[in-house]
Order: structure tokens, then sequence, then C-alpha cells
């Protein structure tokens, strides 16, 4: 076992200035273990340059990035504390996925069968004696994944995983990157699909141009920016429910044909009401706040590529 | 240990080995030939237009002992480009392949991955020159009982000095590959840039001594020994010839530069980011 506290990544002020561009400006956020935390923002906002500061590739230009208050370089198994999935294609195009893997064993110093074990973990046994040229780039993602879990981490950073991943991959990934943080790991995960992060991610950490622009649980963010939940309700009869819904004091607007949008009630109340005035329904959703909408709203003006 | 057993690994799992091997096996026998070829063509007839000290280095060379040795050591110019290849190409390929964020990610100390690949590559140098060494052991008594310059010469302790040199130059040939290929980070650049350097530069600069010699001043001639593969040649010929510094300058030289590409490249690595 490690040193309390290990498995919590620290970034405190970390800066990394390219020639003119500030990648990355003055970021700090923590990423806390049993979670999934997804690590959003637009093209060029630095999240790669971030996380390969965190994994001791790249330098900082300032401040630190830290597995508790260890740095990547300093720990002394790095493997067997933290696994890393930075981009689809860094295995040698001529050698195996087995023999990649093997290699990898060799130099962090576990037993070669660690490498069979991920990759039954990973469900690319079938091709694990193919090179690695004619890996499809959903195959390269999960080789990726697989050599990240060699050495049993806990703690996981992935690079846009879902880069290239099916349906089906996709609901694998997020089954077993769930299914990691239930375990007590600490998972961060960056992203551009934000239904999929909806889905996957407890915490977010948004930047955009090298900045922190919020941080918390996916549920207070969407909260925050989109004051409170909605219900969703579809009507032929759209002004007699209107009419019906001023009595529960909450905001109705119409959206398209017969839709409307109550905020300030629960799903509940407004069937009730609907019941009471006798108005015909056609559908009644709770509707949580999208995520999508809520990133595009905190960087606008932000998101130009740099 | 265990990283340089890594380093072994990757370049067993490629299909680099066998390339390089192909390649090597007919420039050996090649090389042989050459050395054969030479020694039973004899000295030039004394009208035939060289100066005194160039005649004086022949016939030096032609002594049994100097044929000896030189057989001795056959396929090492071309063991050694081999070699000097290789071992750029094993710290090369990290970056034309990708591969350099997985090397870091699990050694994020650096200066302990270019130590396994120095390891790596003079491991691999020792094996091509215990190839060609067995095979000349084998090959060469035959050919010196042919050439009748007094049997296999193997008694002398100047053949076995210039076998153990030769053994040096894979070496340290090796440890200049792999600091030139942390320079030189680009696969393309590296080998084609030392493949020339070696093949074709020491002519070159050869004729550039000889020029600033004639015009300039004569000792610069003496120089010359600064070019690596002069120097390498230098260190393992067999008794030292007329009209060259001695041999352990050649040694000196070579340790030379595989130390200063060596530190330089280390410390390159250590500084530059991995993206
Ligand atoms: N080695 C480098 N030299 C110069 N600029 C760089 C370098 N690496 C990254 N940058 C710049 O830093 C900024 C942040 O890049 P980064 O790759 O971290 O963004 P990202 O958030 O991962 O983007 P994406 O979502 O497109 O992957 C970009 O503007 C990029 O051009
Ligand atoms: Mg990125």
């Amino acid at each position: 076992m490690t040193a309390p506290g290990t498995d919590e990544i620290v970034v405190d002020r970390l800066t990394k200035q390219y020639k003119k561009l500030r990648a990355v400006d003055d970021l700090s956020f923590r990423v806390r273990s049993g979670r999934v935390t997804g690590f959003l923002g637009p093209n060029g906002a630095g999240k790669t340059t971030t996380l390969r500061m965190l994994l001791g590739l790249v330098t900082p230009t300032a401040g630190t990035a830290t597995f508790g208050n260890q740095r990547y370089v300093d720990i002394k198994d790095p493997l067997r504390e933290v696994g890393a999935v930075l981009e689809a294609s860094s295995a040698h195009r001529g050698r195996t996925g087995r023999n990649h893997l093997r290699m990898i064993c060799k130099a962090a110093g576990l037993p070669d069968t660690r490498a069979d074990e991920v990759l039954e973990l990973v469900g690319l046994t079938p091709a694990a004696s193919r090179k690695f040229k004619g890996y499809s780039l959903g195959m390269k993602q999960r080789l990726g994944i697989a050599a990240a879990m060699l050495g049993n981490p806990r703690v996981l950073i992935l690079d846009e995983p879902a880069n290239g991943l099916d349906p089906e991959g996709i609901r694998w990934m997020r089954d077993l990157l769930k299914s990691l943080a239930a375990e007590g790991r600490t998972v961060l995960v960056s992203s551009h699909l934000l239904g999929e992060m909806q889905l996957l991610a407890d915490d977010v950490v948004i930047v955009a141009a090298g900045k922190l622009i919020r941080q918390g649980p996916v549920d207070e963010v969407l909260g925050a920016m989109s004051g409170g939940a909605s219900v969703r309700v579809r009507t032929p009869q759209a002004e007699a429910l209107t009419a019906a819904l001023s009595e529960l004091n909450a905001t109705v607007t119409a959206t398209q044909d017969g839709v409307l949008l109550v905020h300030g009630a629960e799903a509940a109340a407004v069937g009730h009401a609907a019941f009471k005035a006798g108005v015909e329904l056609h559908e009644l959703s709770a509707e949580r706040g999208d995520l999508e909408q809520v990133f595009l709203q905190l960087t606008a003006g932000k998101a130009g590529i740099r | 240990m265990s990283l340089v057993n890594a380093e072994l690994f990757k370049v067993r799992t490629t299909s680099l080995w066998w390339i390089m091997g192909i390649i090597l096996i007919p420039l050996y026998a090649a090389s042989v030939l050459i050395n054969w070829a030479q020694a039973s063509a004899g000295a030039p007839p004394a009208d035939a237009g060289v100066s005194d000290s160039q005649s004086a280095t022949i016939e030096a060379a032609l002594e049994p002992i100097n044929v000896a040795t030189n057989l001795y050591t056959s396929g090492q110019y071309m063991g050694i480009l081999v070699v000097l290849l290789l071992s750029a190409i094993i710290v090369t390929s990290e970056f034309f392949h990708l591969t350099a964020t997985t090397t870091f990610l699990v050694t994020p100390r650096r200066e302990a991955v270019i130590l396994a690949k120095f390891g790596a590559a003079v491991i691999i140098g020792v094996i091509v020159w215990l190839f060609t060494t067995i095979l000349n052991l084998i090959v060469v008594p035959l050919i010196l009982n042919s050439l009748d310059v007094g049997g296999s010469q193997l008694g002398e302790p100047a053949v076995w000095r210039a076998i153990g040199l030769n053994a040096l130059a894979f070496v340290l040939w090796a440890i200049l590959g792999v600091g030139a290929g942390v320079l030189i980070r680009s696969q393309i650049a590296a080998t084609l840039i030392l493949g020339i350097v070696y093949v074709v530069g020491t002519s070159v600069i050869s004729l550039i001594f000889y020029l600033l010699s004639e015009y300039v001043a004569e000792w610069i001639n003496n120089l010359q020994v600064i070019i690596p593969t002069t120097a390498s040649a230098l260190m393992i010929s067999g008794t030292d010839l007329p009209g060259s510094p001695p041999r352990w300058v050649g040694a000196v030289v070579l340790i030379g530069y595989a130390a200063v590409l060596g530190f330089f490249g280390t410390w390159l690595t250590k500084r530059r980011d991995i993206s």
C-alpha cells in the first residue's frame, strides 16, 4: 500500500508557456478517488498538455501537478500507482499487441503473464499476436487501456479514450471505468463527447483557453447553470395546461408545437395539475440539465482555437 | 538490468534485427574477399610513382603480422556501420513510432532509459563483433595458409590485441550511435547523416585535410585522427604504421566522441518535452 492521499490528483497553479502561447494558465483543481472525473474543454484548451505535465512528459513553466504530494517522476513503481492512456498510436507498428505489453512488463518488472490477463480484460485476446499496424482505431484504444491496467493501478488517466470506439465499445468502456471508480480508484477522463460524459462522469473539470472555468459534481454544475431541473410536457391543449400550471407558481416556456418546459415544479405536481384540469397529456418527463448546453454556455467566446 | 532486457526485447520483437542481419552477411563476406585480394596483390613495383613514405606504409602493411591482423578483423568496417545505425535507430524509433510516450511513462527517469539504450547497444555491438570474429577465426587461417605468410599467426599477441581492440571499436561506435540518435531525433536524418559521414565522410574530410596540409600548414595533416573513422582504423591497426600517430590516440579520440555525445544526448533527453 502507498502513503495515504497518493490517489488524489492535485493540480496547483499549473502553467505551461509555449513561445507565445500560454497553453495552460494558472490552473488548479483536484480529482478525488472513487469517482469518475470528466476533464472537459474545447479544442486547444490545454487538456492534453495538463495531463502530460501530470505524467512528467512535459515540464511545467510554473506550478505543480502531483499525486498526493508526489510527482509522477518521483513515484517508485509508477505503473503500479498510475495507469495512463494518452494517444491511441503509441505502439510500434511492427510489434504485436502481446509483445507491446510484454515489453512494458519487462521494463516495469511485472510478470509476463499480466500481458495476457489485461488482453483478456479488454477483449483483445483474439488479436494478441497480430501486429499493431493491422489494428483498428478501436483496437488501438483497447490496447492502450490494457497497457494502463498492467500494473493494476489505483489512478487511471485517459485522454479521449472514446475516440474511435463503436457504440458497444463506448458502453463497454463506460462500464469498465465506472466499475473501476466504484472499487475506489481515481479516474480522470478527458473528452469532447459531452453526452457520453453526462452518462459517465460524477465530477467535471471544465477548462477553456488554459484556464479553469468550472469544477464540481455534474449535478451541481448543471443545476447552477440551468436554474434547477425542468419538466417537459407535450399536450394538444397547451393553453389550458399553462393556465392550470400558473397555480403552481412555476415558470412555463413553450418551445415547439405543444411542448412546454416547466421550471420549478416536480413532474408529479405537473401531472396532478393536468389531471385536475382535465388536460390530455402525450408526454411527461423530468429533464436533467443538458451538459452540452451548459458547456457551450460556459465556454462561449473562449472556445476559439488559439 | 531489467531495462536493458526490455530494450533488447524491443529490438528482438521487430523486423529490424533480421533486416540488419541480412545486410551484414554479404557485406562481411565481401570484406573478407577484399582483404584477401589486397593481401595477395603484394607491393607495387618500385617505379610505380608512389612516394617514399607511401611505399614505406604499404611495405609495413604487407608484413605478415599486419596482413594477419587486417584479416582477423575483417568485417569491422561494415559491421560497425550496421551497429552504428542500429544503435541510432534504438533511440530514433521511439520518436518515429511515437513509442517514447509509453517508454517514458513506464520509466519516468529518462537517464535510466538512455543508459539502458547504451547498454543494449553495447551488447548488440559485442554480438556483431563475436559473430564476425568467430567467422574470422574459422576462415582466416585457411586464407593465411594459402597466402604462404607463415601459418595462422594465432600465436602472435599482436593478433589477439587487434581482435580485442576491434571489440572496443564496436563498443565505442555503438555508444556513439546512441548518442547521435538522441541528438538527431529524426530517424531518416539520423540514419542518412551517420551513413554518409561513415561511408564517404572519411574520404571527403581526408581530402579537405590534404588540401589544408598542402596549402596552409603541414602539421594539420596530423589532425586527421580526429575523424572518428580514421581514429577507429588507427586504433585497431596491428603495429604502428609509419607516419601515423600512436594507436592510443585513436582510442582516446573515439572514447571522447562517445562520452561527449552520450552525456550531451542524455542531458538533452532529460530536458525535452515529450509530446
Ligand atoms: N509542443 C507544443 N508547442 C507549441 N504549442 C503547443 C505544443 N503542444 C500544444 N501546444 C498548444 O497548446 C494548446 C493546448 O493544446 P492541448 O493539446 O493541450 O489542447 P487539448 O485541450 O488537448 O485540445 P484537443 O481537445 O484538441 O485535444 C494548443 O493551442 C496547442 O497548439
Ligand atoms: Mg488533446
